[in-house]
């Protein structure tokens, strides 16, 4: 249940950190925040100490940024550029897994709600599921091309488990999205987000884009896709960060939310429990965080962030985000006010004396 | 049409004989070239000419506008924060190191030369673009020609029929048609942007073949009886330049790769730049001696290395086939190819994980013709931040250039009474990486 009202929303610490801290996780119960580097380490960050350090885990660890965290019941798991996953004990912050996933960058990895099952999607444009307690590969899904129609490699940007853990969607660099049973691995749907891919076939003849985040509603009914809209100077992140929501049953974009206040990409979305809002962070040089109403795309609150936030995680009761970017780590807090506590009887403030 | 696959390139004889040669004749012309060179023409010289003829030789500059990333091609750093994400990765050369972005590149370093440490002091596109356009700062009192226009200039056939500088630039930002300055319109780019077929050069639906054939022969003949009766240099040439827009009007299937094989265009690659780089070929292989291929845009102040995953992809594909192409054709020995921008881009990597404008320490190839293929030029510290070794400037590069071409950078050419360098004053050739 939700404890949250986005218009709320302060920051709470910040924790300057070195490099650009590119994912990030929480082990539960706590305030411990475990991030990747793009100095190619894995960090933990304790924000409950009175001075927070980022302590560095040992071992053989990866060998480009660290651009995916995924928790499991007792570990976390990373995946880099380097195209390994690597599982960690979190509690030793040493290595006891390694696995040489894919062959390109990896760009995102994640875990089914009941951690169960690893999701990575890298560059060779395949996602690929994975036993979380062994390592075994489950499925690999494999439909986006590898190509750009432009004749340039395409990336497989983003992945996101719908919260019963049965469904599973990709979003790649020319704005295609595959919907998949995972235990099956077959594609169930197939979505177009193409405003989210920006191709300059004159000026500068290169893109920029691409499905950056994607994330299911409560319900599993709708997926939410982020990015950065139509951009004219394709140098610079100048374009309005965009959602768009879809209906990915009957295959309908139910939302368009091209948001101007606050430019550059939208790296993460998630909805709230209740399915009445969704939360997106990202940035350009700056960063940015929204809340929309999920149902009528109206901004419920949005603020800047200290930094370009390249991933969040909600806690438990989603009222306080975690975003790592660059060079800092973010608290962002957004309770709810307590509920009016019941009058006290006439008599409660009377001295009984 | 093709160069003589015999002509040579590099070896020290035929460089001090050519020296020889054109020291000789450049001594001649401080006395005959003493004139405005806006009038200067090379048909008044026909030593030189000759000469000229003889070399054959070639560049293709593979323009990166907007300033490729060192670190993404050339003089990766992995493992320190400015590095970036990506490897390095072993080349044909051993303890030569280039980005995992040029895996292609990386297996033919044997023909090419890397140069790391330009130090060019300009991070402005205007300024640095004219800078690396010319080997030289803008001066108010002098028009200086581009690069492509010089060697237009020195390796221009005077009876040639095709044109001396092609410049293709299709992208839109940054683009520059260069110039040829103080050397006059002669020298100056065929500028292709929307088209890669020159404008203007086909004969008009309302002319007949027939027709215009009658005209030039009628040209021809009362040419010839002026020409007779009268010894004078300037006559001559008045119609070689009408052989010469004949010539022209001719080569528009020059530019036109339908003419080649679809084996060859596949082993091109099918993007646009690709596609001018066998252009490039053709152009050259015709007697071009100057070709510009400009693949714009890498001005990447956000998303980096997304950029260069595109650009890098589409460069290396682009420049190996080129340069295996010319080597299989026996035209590399003649050829120069060399990439070059206006400058490179910051160690900082940005918020928008973008690379900024950075001119202090930055890289550039020479490949082919009269380069020590293999040899890496220069050193940047390990943060790339600035040049610790064989710092090269602007006119530094272009003296080498011209030296692997086998033409005095020393050489001077006269403004009026004014003598003008080739290069900047003071520049010096890099010896290292000449063969």
């Amino acid at each position: 249940m939700s404890t949250a009202d986005p218009t709320k929303f302060k920051i709470a610490k910040t924790v300057r950190v070195k490099g650009i801290a590119l994912c990030i996780t929480l082990l539960p119960g706590t305030q411990r925040l475990v991030f990747g580097s793009s100095d190619f380490n894995v960090y933990e960050l304790d924000l409950a100490a009175d001075k927070p350090q980022p302590v560095e885990f040992t071992g053989d660890g990866h060998q480009s940024y660290v651009t995916g965290i995924a928790r499991t019941a007792d570990q976390v798991v990373t995946g880099s550029y380097d195209g390994r996953l690597i599982w960690w004990d979190a509690q030793k912050r040493e290595p006891v897994r390694s696995i040489n996933a894919h062959d390109k960058w990896i760009r995102d990895v994640i875990s089914s709600p009941d951690g169960k099952v690893i999701a990575s999607v890298a560059d060779d444009m395949q996602c690929k599921l994975w036993d979380a307690a062994t390592g075994n590969l489950l499925h690999t899904l494999v439909g986006h091309l590898t190509m750009t129609p432009h004749h340039f490699p395409s990336m497989l940007y983003a992945v996101a488990f719908s919260r019963d853990g049965q469904l599973l969607a990709t979003g790649d660099k020319v704005g295609h999205i595959a919907v998949w049973d995972v235990a099956s691995g077959k594609k169930v749907s197939e979505l177009e987000a193409p405003v989210l891919y920006t191709w300059d076939p004159k000026q500068r003849r290169h893109s920029i884009g691409g499905i950056r985040s994607l994330a299911f509603s409560a319900d599993g009914k709708l997926i939410a896709a982020g990015g950065v809209g139509t951009i004219g100077n394709i140098d610079h992140l100048d374009g309005p960060s965009r959602v768009e929501i879809f209906d990915w049953a009957s295959k309908q974009r139910v939302q368009e939310i091209s948001d101007t206040k606050f430019k550059g990409l939208v790296e993460q979305i998630a909805f709230s429990s209740e399915g009445n809002w969704l939360v997106c962070a990202g940035g350009d040089n700056g960063g940015f965080a929204s809340f929309y109403d999920s149902q009528t795309g109206k901004v419920l609150h949005q603020d800047k962030m200290p930094m370009h936030v390249h991933k969040f995680v909600l806690n438990d009761t989603q009222d306080t985000l975690y975003a790592s970017g660059h060079e800092q780590i973010a608290m962002l807090e957004f309770k709810a006010d307590p509920p009016p506590s019941s009058p006290l009887p006439a008599d409660a403030t009377t001295p009984s004396n | 049409m093709a160069h003589a696959n015999s002509s040579f390139c590099g070896s020290s004889d035929h460089g001090v004989s050519r020296r020889g040669f054109l020291g000789r004749t450049v001594f001649a012309g401080a006395t005959a070239f003493a004139a405005n060179m806006r009038v200067m023409d090379a048909l008044k010289n026909p030593c030189l000419a000759a000469e000229l003829k003889r070399q054959q030789k070639s560049v293709i500059l593979l323009w990166l506008g907007g300033g490729a990333s060192q670190f993404e091609t050339w003089d990766p750093k992995p493992g320190r924060l400015t590095g970036g994400p990506f490897r390095a990765i072993s080349t044909d050369i051993p303890s030569v190191q280039i980005s995992e972005l040029m895996p292609k590149m990386a297996q033919r370093l044997k023909t090419t030369a890397i140069i790391r440490s330009l130090n060019t002091r300009n991070a402005d596109h205007g300024g640095g673009t004219r800078l690396m356009e010319t080997g030289r700062a803008m001066e108010q009192a002098v028009d200086y020609p581009d690069l492509g226009a010089l060697i237009a200039r020195e390796l221009g056939r005077a009876d040639s029929q095709v044109p001396d500088y092609v410049s293709m630039y299709s992208e839109t930002e940054g683009r520059h048609k260069g110039g040829a300055g103080f050397l006059g319109a002669r020298y100056a780019p065929t500028f292709l942007t929307e088209s890669m077929i020159p404008p203007n050069i086909r004969r008009p639906d309302s002319m007949s073949e027939i027709d215009h054939q009658e005209r030039a022969d009628l040209q021809k003949l009362l040419a010839k009886r002026f020409a007779d009766k009268r010894y004078d240099p300037s006559v001559a040439s008045h119609g070689m330049a009408y052989e010469r827009v004949r010539g022209i009007m001719a080569s528009e299937k020059l530019f036109d790769i339908n003419m080649e094989p679809q084996s060859a265009r596949d082993f091109y690659g099918p993007t646009q730049f690709q596609e001018q780089c066998l252009i490039g070929r053709r152009l050259v292989e015709a007697g071009v001696p100057f070709v510009k291929v400009a693949r714009a845009w890498w001005d990447s102040h956000g998303q980096n290395f997304e950029t260069h995953l595109e650009l890098c992809a589409d460069l290396d594909q682009g420049m190996s086939a080129l340069l295996d192409d010319l080597q299989q054709r026996g035209l590399l020995e003649s050829t120069l190819v060399i990439t070059l921008a206006e400058f490179g881009r910051t160690p900082h990597i940005n918020a928008s994980l973008g690379r900024d404008h950075f001119a202090s320490a930055w890289s550039c190839t020479l490949s082919g013709c009269g380069i020590k293929g293999g040899a890496v030029y220069g050193k940047t510290d390990e943060d790339g931040h600035k040049v610790v070794d064989g710092e090269m400037k602007s006119g530094d590069l272009f003296a080498t250039i011209f030296e692997a071409l086998g033409i005095d950078h020393n050489k001077e050419y006269y403004v009026g009474a004014r003598p003008i360098p080739i290069v900047d004053f003071g520049a010096k050739p890099a010896m290292e990486v000449l063969a």
